[in-house]
């Protein structure tokens, strides 16, 4: 007996003979299949939609905080055509945000002033890292700065010290009297 | 004409237009109610199955749906972009249900069998055969339970006639193909979780 499997996705007559373990598995598959379905068709509770609209008309209609006015809701003059639903409106009013953020943004650019940048340019400390090589006292002296260069240099001259005639001309030795 | 009279033939037309927009968006909220309503009518029973068939208790299945047309009364302004409202709707109770079953505590056989009994068809069966029947359809459900999530699910929605595999896969948000393997992976382990139970017993 060549039973067909419809369990499997391929229905090849030429296929081996099933076997008792192939019978049985069709068997709880078909109670597995008879269960699932007699749930899914269990009738509904009576009442249950007359339950169900009262629950409904019990929840409260107004969700939202601020309701539209009835020209400005979305869809109000027919399915798809309110005002926020045409491109152009929708194009105006994403431009008109962007204007409003770039233009907040610029007002506040040029209106702060920004801070002058330090002079003094922050080093950071020399310390030895823990584990690293000791600088062995040695301290970097920075190279100074040139002096200032003068246009004309002054050349030292040399001071020409005249003899005084009166002192040569009295001789203090005695032998020159 | 002057001037004042002009302002105030504006105005009245301004006033006049309001009125016709309020009109008319009383219209459309009327119209939307009602076809609110026809989803309830139409689906309720619908939904309620594919609830129980997860939940497995009568009032549980029944809040579930209750909840689930609360979700769609607060979506009712989209309610017109809808293409397929059977599977939306469906789609929406089954998050309902697997969310409620997370927070549910795993359910014993026991219960099972007792709500079962109570809900079955006894039709030409003696108490006694009903209640055997109840026991079996228990035990499949419990094997059910077994089976990993995804290959569950596909599997429990498969069991539903007015779900084909194109719908099973939009309610579950996969492609066509894997509803099909995952059914075929649910068939094969389903097969060996009931013939290894039927062994055991003997």
């Amino acid at each position: 007996m060549n039973l067909p499997n419809p369990y499997r996705n391929d229905s090849n007559e030429g296929a081996a003979a099933m076997n008792t373990a192939d019978f049985s598995k069709i068997g709880s598959l078909s109670a597995t299949e008879a269960t699932l379905r007699l749930i899914a068709t269990l009738p509904a509770p009576e009442g249950l939609a007359e339950r169900v609209q009262l629950r409904l008309d019990a929840e409260p209609r107004t969700a939202r905080v601020l309701s539209w006015p009835a020209a400005l809701r979305p869809g109000a003059h027919g399915s798809g055509t309110g005002w926020l639903r045409g491109n152009a409106m929708r194009t105006a009013a994403a431009a008109a945000i962007v204007f409003a953020v770039a233009g907040g943004g610029w007002g506040i650019y040029s209106r702060v002033q920004p801070a002058s940048s330090a002079r003094i340019i922050a080093m950071p400390p020399r310390g030895n890292a823990p584990g690293a090589f000791s600088n062995a006292g040695a301290i970097r002296t920075p190279q100074t700065a040139n002096g200032p260069v003068l246009a004309k240099p002054i050349i030292a001259s040399p001071v020409i010290v005249k003899p005084n005639a009166k002192n040569l001309a009295k001789p203090t030795t005695p032998l020159a009297k | 004409m002057s001037a004042s009279q002009a302002v105030l033939t504006g105005w009245m037309g301004t006033a006049k237009s309001a009125v016709q927009d309020d009109a008319r968006s009383k219209a459309e909220d009327q119209a939307k109610e009602e076809a609110l309503a026809a989803l309830v009518s139409q689906y309720a029973a619908t939904l309620y199955r594919v609830a129980f068939s997860v939940l497995r208790n009568a009032s549980d299945a029944e809040d579930a749906v209750q909840e689930a047309f609360v979700r769609v009364l607060r979506h009712r302004d989209t309610l017109g972009e809808i293409r397929d409202h059977r599977v939306w709707l469906i789609r929406i109770v089954w998050n309902v249900v697997l969310d409620r079953k997370r927070r549910m505590k795993t359910r014993p056989e026991t219960d099972d069998v007792s709500d079962l009994a109570r809900v079955l068809p006894a039709e030409g069966l003696s108490a006694e055969e009903r209640a055997a029947a109840a026991q079996h359809h228990a035990h499949v459900l419990g094997c059910v339970e077994q089976l990993p999530e995804k290959e569950r699910q596909v599997l429990m929605l498969s069991a539903f006639e007015e779900l084909n595999t194109v719908e099973i896969a939009a309610v579950l948000g996969v492609t066509e193909s894997s509803v099909r393997s995952r059914l075929f992976r649910a068939r094969n382990l389903m097969g060996g979780l009931l013939n290894h139970s039927r062994h055991s017993a003997k």
